[in-house]
């Protein structure tokens, strides 16, 4: 009962929907994890670190576009516009997808004929590798970020605001009533400060400011009230856009695994490797169409995730939301597309009402106890079959 | 009576071997002491490990959290009941490496038991992630010291810390090759071979995996006891995913499953990341560009000759020397022509920074060119030097 009583109820729609946006990039990432998965049986350990590489990728093109520290100092404006956004998305995708490819070229490539967990090794050791590569050659000390005026719809005045549900008419009357009394009192207490001689506080002043005073601490009160009984949501418009990119890139990732001759394919050698070579499928190309793709989408969760969430690039940034998009595959049923978006958005909103529900230190924990719990009781996943593997 | 002669031997040959240890670092330069300490802890760990990973075929990455438990655990206990017993220091510390190793094999029983029912890749993600959890778990709990870590210091420089470390490693080896040796290790190796058939022939997969996880993880424990009064300070940063990638970099690069392989790449690997930090040389950017590259054809070359180059074996081993010629002249090349990209050439990176990604190449280039490891499961024995020595006199008589 008392873990309950000390919950804010009122702020819970805004951590869903915080949950609901954030989860969309894990969705993004996941798709990555799923689709290599479905076609390799490999868990793409480095997928987290390609997407640090495309923070890292949008930062540039930032700094390539003029938005730099030196050229923003001592708050320097610099008007931006959705062209600025939509350059460093492609850029980030583009890049973040030829690295995807060439990963697999080099290092997961000459593995396919070995164990599974020799490829593990592998993409284990690949992934060290770039966060300390990246580490010696990327900016980090201190930890840069890109500026917020690439977004331009930054303005408080453009974020989306919704009332799901108001506090009765009679508390916002009140509280309506007692700020205009308290306003009143205020312009007395000023208007006696003002005739006062200077330096001394006549006695009526003094008790026109502790009557101003009382009246403003209950005026707050019932604000505070109104604010804990009404419903709000406030969604920057920044990541609306974040939340709209993602799901037009779901559809299009859809299309193209639905209804294209290469997704055809990629489903053949998702369903089995062997057979799709023996049928004439160009397994190797399936391949890297298959990482161009992750990639990219990782890309383009890496610039969002840095524009619109203001993150500080450092060559670890990769790990933590790589983890949870990792998991969140998992839990959606690994090498299942539509469970990856899923499980994407579940690992997002988890993670936020175990921010709400106090235990923020916890909450890089939570993944892994997630992860565990599907492993162990339903392996497949909640979209996957529930078969349990065999090798 | 040989039986008993050539364990006495081996008894012998171990103190011997941590005496003639502890003098030579006592002696040499002030900060050899404290190596020589973790090179013996990290030897406990890869070879531990070893037993789950290589011996039993159970693929745990999660090794830190077994050593993060032992030391916490020994930590902890050590800081507030050692002033309320009688036991000296050594005594105590033998008695808090117990206490580690209890800890951790719990830790090890509850993770052992979801490896009944996961294998291969999934079984190292749950490992991982345990590993994780403890980490994040200990960064929450005060009395642990939090995120500030835990000063474990019940008494002053403790006493005889390198005996009762190579010790400890030299008993792990004994343990773990005794195990491969009799009759009682044949499981752990059938269930590495192959899991199903083993549970058909009658081998207790179940209990042979939990027994696994919690040897290995006592191992780690009683490591980390040791960790935490030699170095007087733990916290949740001590123990990184990084070192379970550590450790698993050590097992993989001797050889899964050869004990010798592990105990020589732990001591490898320990010394030329500390060897690199004494170095503080530092080296333009361009240079290190330049070599990883060189790194990269030299990798690739060793992949063709491997896979394509069937000649003679004097042949072969010209082709891999082309191939080392042929990167260490790219490496060149290389740095002077990348040395005209400014933003390369003027970074200076310090040599000790490379710790890491030096691992990750150990373990990719070891993945491409020989994926079963340096000593494969093969063991040093004296049999095999004997016979490699027969061998050469038969072929010069």
């Amino acid at each position: 009962m008392n873990l309950v009583a000390g919950l804010d109820f009122s702020i819970l729609p805004q951590q869903l929907a915080n949950g609901l946006l954030l989860g969309a990039i894990y969705a993004l990432i996941a798709l990555g994890y799923t689709m290599v998965y479905g076609v390799l049986r490999l868990i793409n350990f480095a997928h987290g670190e390609v997407f640090m590489l495309g923070s890292y990728a949008a930062l540039f093109t930032s700094w390539a576009l003029g938005f730099t520290p030196e050229a923003l100092k001592n708050g320097a404006e610099k008007p931006s516009s959705w062209m600025v956004l939509a350059l460093m998305l492609v850029v980030s995708m583009v890049v973040c997808g030829l690295i995807g490819v060439v990963i697999e070229r080099l290092a997961y490539r000459p593995m396919r004929n070995q164990p599974r967990i020799a490829s593990l090794i592998t993409a284990i050791g690949v992934s060290l590798f770039l966060q300390y590569a990246g580490g010696l050659f990327l900016p980090q000390s201190p930890p840069p970020a890109i500026s917020e005026q690439v977004n331009p719809y930054r303005k408080d005045s453009d974020n989306v605001r919704l009332t799901l549900k108001d506090a009765p008419a009679a508390l916002k009357a009140q509280a309506k009533l007692l700020d205009a009394e308290a306003g009143k009192a205020e312009a007395a207490y000023r208007a006696s400060e003002q005739q006062d001689p200077p330096g001394h506080t006549t006695a009526a002043t003094e008790d026109l400011r502790q009557k101003y005073q009382t009246l403003e601490r209950s005026a707050q009160k019932v604000e505070g009230e109104v604010n804990g009984q009404s419903v709000k949501l406030n969604i920057p418009f920044g990541q609306l856009i974040m939340l709209i990119t993602t799901i037009v890139l779901m559809l299009i990732l859809r299309h193209i695994v639905m209804y294209t001759r290469t997704g055809r394919a990629m489903r053949a050698v998702s369903h089995d490797f062997d057979s799709a070579s023996l049928m004439g499928i160009d397994v190797n190309n399936v391949v890297t169409v298959t990482f161009l793709i992750g990639s990219a989408l990782a890309g383009a969760g890496a610039m969002m995730y840095a524009t619109f969430l203001r993150t500080n690039l450092t060559p670890f940034l990769g790990v933590t939301p790589g983890v949870k998009a990792f998991v969140a595959a998992v839990l959606g049923g690994i090498g299942n597309i539509p469970g990856a978006a899923l499980g994407g958005i579940l690992m997002g909103v988890v993670e936020t009402l175990v921010i709400w529900l106090g235990f923020s230190g916890y909450k890089d924990a939570v993944a892994f106890v997630v992860l565990i719990a599907v492993l162990l009781f339903r392996p497949g996943g909640l979209l996957g079959s529930s078969k349990v593997e065999k090798v | 009576m040989k039986f008993w002669g050539v364990r006495l031997l081996s008894f012998v040959l171990a103190f011997g071997f941590v005496y003639g240890l502890d003098v030579v670092t006592q002696t040499a330069f002030p900060n050899l002491y404290r190596l020589a300490v973790l090179a013996g802890l990290y030897v406990t760990l890869a070879v531990s490990l070893n037993l789950i990973n290589g011996i039993t075929g159970q693929f745990s990455i999660g090794h830190a959290a077994f050593y993060m438990i032992g030391a916490y655990a020994a930590g902890f206990v050590s800081q507030h009941m050692y002033a309320s017993q009688p036991l000296g220091p050594v005594l105590w510390l033998v008695v808090m490496m117990a206490v580690g190793a209890v800890f951790a094999a719990i830790a090890g029983i509850v993770v052992g038991l979801p490896s009944l029912r996961l294998r291969g890749d999934y079984l190292a993600i749950v490992t991982l992630g345990f590993g994780e959890i403890m980490r994040i778990v200990v960064q929450n709990v005060d009395p642990l010291g939090g995120a500030y870590g835990l000063n474990v210091k019940p008494f002053g420089e403790p006493p005889k810390i390198l005996w009762l470390v190579w010790l400890l490693a030299v008993l792990c080896i004994a343990v773990c090759r005794n195990l491969l040796k009799t009759s009682h290790g044949l499981p752990f190796i059938a269930v590495r071979e192959d899991e199903v058939a083993s549970a058909a022939m009658g081998v207790k997969t179940s209990s042979v995996k939990v027994t696994a996880f919690v040897i290995g993880s006592a191992f780690a424990g009683a490591a980390g006891a040791l960790l935490a009064h030699s170095e007087t300070f733990i916290s949740p940063d001590t123990f990184k995913m990084d070192v379970s990638f550590i450790i698993l970099t050590m097992v993989v690069l001797g050889g899964t499953g050869s004990i010798t392989g592990s105990i020589m790449a732990a001591v490898a690997l320990f010394a030329i990341p500390e060897w690199l930090r004494t170095m503080q040389v530092m080296i333009p950017g361009s240079s290190i560009v330049a070599g990883i590259l060189a790194v990269g054809i030299m990798v690739s070359g060793f992949r063709w000759v491997q896979n394509n180059y069937h000649e003679s074996v004097s042949k072969r081993i010209g082709a891999y020397l082309a191939c080392v010629v042929g990167a260490a002249v790219a490496a060149v090349v290389l740095s002077f022509v990348l040395a005209f990209i400014p933003q390369l050439a003027q970074q200076r990176l310090d040599v000790a920074m490379l710790r890491m990604v030096i691992f990750s190449m150990v373990l990719i280039i070891l993945m491409l060119l020989r994926p079963q490891g340096v000593f494969a499961h093969h063991e040093f024995s004296w049999d095999w030097l004997s016979k490699v020595l027969r061998a050469r006199k038969g072929v010069t008589a």
